[in-house]
């Protein structure tokens, strides 16, 4: 079986965000960077598959992005991947997601990959565009925002999580393409034996050039952080009067009391 | 010269960094209060491979550099200064002189089981009336048949309590001083070697400091490590390396202390400001933080020339006693950054201050420290 984990290094959402000269990015020199979140809960999945197959499958992490990139890789190949493919582009943040998508399908199409694992979304852009647009390019079947999986004998079971609180469950055939959310599982941590066989693990590199041609279908006009807001209101005087406004607002503009 | 990490460096401190956010963070009051690093921690640390970060893989060690050891305890002792010098003296003081001055066959039986934590390393070299003058030491060891016979007594010893592997020093004769003493590998489960007491502290309290006696504890004739008569110089080069290992406990704990009085400080508000608004307030974090980074920069340099297989023993003295007196420094005024609540143990900078202190005495106190540098000066 070949594995496929998409990965994306993202800022820590804990960083200072502040949009770039170009105002269409942030300020990169303000950011810590780490591996998506949703992008662990794939890597996690595909890991966990690989050993309950006895470690038969061959993990494949890719990633598109500038050198830094190869850090959050790199922590994928700890985790247990087995090689890497970096796609480098320090242009990365201009393409939208169905360039981004176009490049990982033209790698992807001639490798037969019988499982791709991404995240649902990404904690940056967070359009959640990319992993459904691969599936459609490559033509395989595709579930998304999963917090459940099993794999028995070339079907998978997912658990989808659903609006309001209800979950699905879908079966697919392989080929296909599953995009992860928070709760499928709980990340390991790359040991430091397993960081060090890491370092004599394949990374291969590609530039960004050789993969798409695609134009863009949206462009990114402006970032810019929200206006600042107001204080709020703060209701004074007698209490009893206070009580009784409050139950005015929350009945006018929420649902709570309804 | 470049100051940055390398990106392996970065993965291994980002994945140290959230082990020890989620795992030792939580429980690092209660391993004070408890004067107790849980098994379960250790454990995970040992699955974590930092219980033998730099030994070579073929000793089920990590087989990564001295630069990457030097960060885990760094990380670690952010959080609890206890597991940092748990990790500390068991890798630098008892796999490290094994590793340097072992032979292949002591390698092969002893690293394994230290390297994956199943057994917790120690270092006896300290005795009541030996601390800085280690030549001084008076547990002495003489040879009958194949074995070596070893009477006296070891106090002050890290992780003793886990009566794992130690690395012991004896003396064949008091009056020859240092050119007496041998290095030998001991199993703490030896009959004769009896725990005396665990001590109770001022800091690092999760941490065993362990006094032991020693009566006719008969020790195998091939655990002699290095050449009879080696020991003094055993020792010293080990402690040469330790330091390092010091070096970043003390940083972590200084790093640990300043993120918290760094918050605290934009928290806090007094007169309708958040008290880092005050400049009083403001020279404080700078002097700690300039403190922490020169410490810091001392730190790697020292790790990166033992990785290089350069003299490094002006810089492990110096990070040491740069990094010990930052840490002290920084936790005393972490704690007057938080006012009264820095007093308390809920916000534990306290513990931090109490920890920081061991670190100017332990592994060579900083006065020892200082004679090392200026005898190189005046060499």
């Amino acid at each position: 079986m070949k594995i496929l984990v998409c990965i994306k290094q993202v800022p820590d959402m804990e960083s200072r965000f502040r949009p770039n000269g170009e105002k269409t990015w942030y300020d990169e020199s303000d950011l810590a960077f780490r591996m998506n979140e949703y992008d662990e809960y794939a890597v996690e999945q595909a890991v966990q598959l690989k050993e309950q197959l006895g470690g038969e499958p061959e993990i494949t992490v890719l990633s598109i992005g500038p050198e830094r990139t190869v850090e959050a890789i790199k922590k994928a190949l700890a985790m247990g991947g087995d090689r890497a493919v970096h796609i480098r582009d320090d242009r990365y943040y201009q393409k939208d997601p169905w360039q981004i998508a176009s490049m990982i399908a033209s790698y992807a199409k001639g490798e037969g990959f019988d499982l791709i694992f991404t995240g649902m979304q990404s904690q940056d852009r967070g359009s959640a565009q990319v992993g459904v647009i691969v599936a459609e390019l490559l033509g395989v079947s595709c579930a998304t925002t999963l917090v459940g999986f099993s794999y028995d004998g070339g079907t998978i079971t997912v658990k989808r999580e659903l609006e309001g609180g209800i979950k699905g469950v879908a079966k697919l055939k392989l080929p296909a393409l599953v995009t992860c959310q928070l709760g499928l599982n709980t990340p390991r941590y790359p040991t430091l034996p397993n960081i060090m066989k890491a370092k004599k693990k394949e990374i291969a590199s590609l530039t960004a050039a050789e993969l798409t041609g695609e134009a863009e279908l949206t462009a990114t006009a402006a970032i810019y952080p929200p206006a600042k807001k107001g204080g709020g209101l703060v209701l004074e005087g007698e209490i009893g009067a206070q009580v009784d406004r409050l139950m005015g607002i929350l009945k006018e503009k929420t649902a709570v009391l309804r | 010269m470049d100051f940055e990490l390398s990106q392996d460096h970065k993965v291994l401190r980002d994945s140290v960094r959230e082990f020890v956010e989620k795992e030792i963070k939580p429980i690092a009051m209660q391993i004070d209060e408890e004067h107790m690093i849980p098994d379960s921690l250790v454990n995970k640390m040992a699955e974590m491979g930092f219980l033998g970060s730099y030994l070579p893989e073929e000793y089920d060690g990590a087989g990564l550099d001295m630069l990457s050891y030097a960060i885990v305890v760094e990380e670690v002792s952010k959080a609890c200064g206890s597991s940092g010098v748990l990790i500390s003296a068991h890798t630098s003081l008892a796999c490290g002189p094994i590793y340097t001055f072992g032979t292949e066959a002591q390698k092969k039986k002893w690293l394994p089981a230290l390297n994956t934590g199943k057994v917790i390393g120690c270092f006896l070299l300290t005795e009541p009336d030996a601390g800085s003058d280690a030549g001084a030491i008076s547990t002495t060891y003489r040879r009958e048949g194949d074995e070596f016979v070893i009477n006296g007594s070891k106090i002050f010893i890290t992780n003793g309590g886990y009566r794992g592997t130690g690395v012991l020093f004896a003396t064949s004769d008091k009056s020859l001083k240092h050119r007496g003493v041998s290095a030998f590998i001991i199993d703490l489960n030896s009959p004769g070697v009896e725990i005396l007491k665990n001590e109770k502290k001022l800091g690092i309290r999760g941490s065993y400091t362990t006094a032991f006696a020693l009566d006719s504890v008969r020790i195998p004739a091939e655990n002699l490590l290095g050449q009879e008569g080696q020991g003094f110089k055993i020792a010293m080069d080990t402690l040469n390396g330790g330091r390092i290992g010091i070096a970043s406990q003390a940083l972590g704990i200084a790093e640990g202390a300043f993120e918290r009085a760094l918050a605290y400080s934009k928290e806090r508000k007094q007169f309708d400001h958040p008290i880092c608004e005050l400049q009083a307030v403001q020279f404080k974090l700078a002097d700690m933080y300039t403190r922490i980074e020169t410490s810091k920069l001392m730190t790697y340099k020292a790790a990166c020339l033992k990785d290089a297989k350069k003299n490094y023993t002006a810089e492990s003295a110096m990070c040491k006693m740069l990094a010990s007196e930052a840490a002290t420094y920084v936790t005393k005024e972490a704690i007057q950054i938080h006012g009264g609540y820095g007093f308390i143990c809920d916000y534990e900078v306290e513990r931090m201050f109490r920890d920081a202190k061991i670190t100017e005495i332990y592994e060579g106190t900083n006065e020892v420290q200082r004679v090392v540098i200026s005898k190189i000066l005046l060499s």
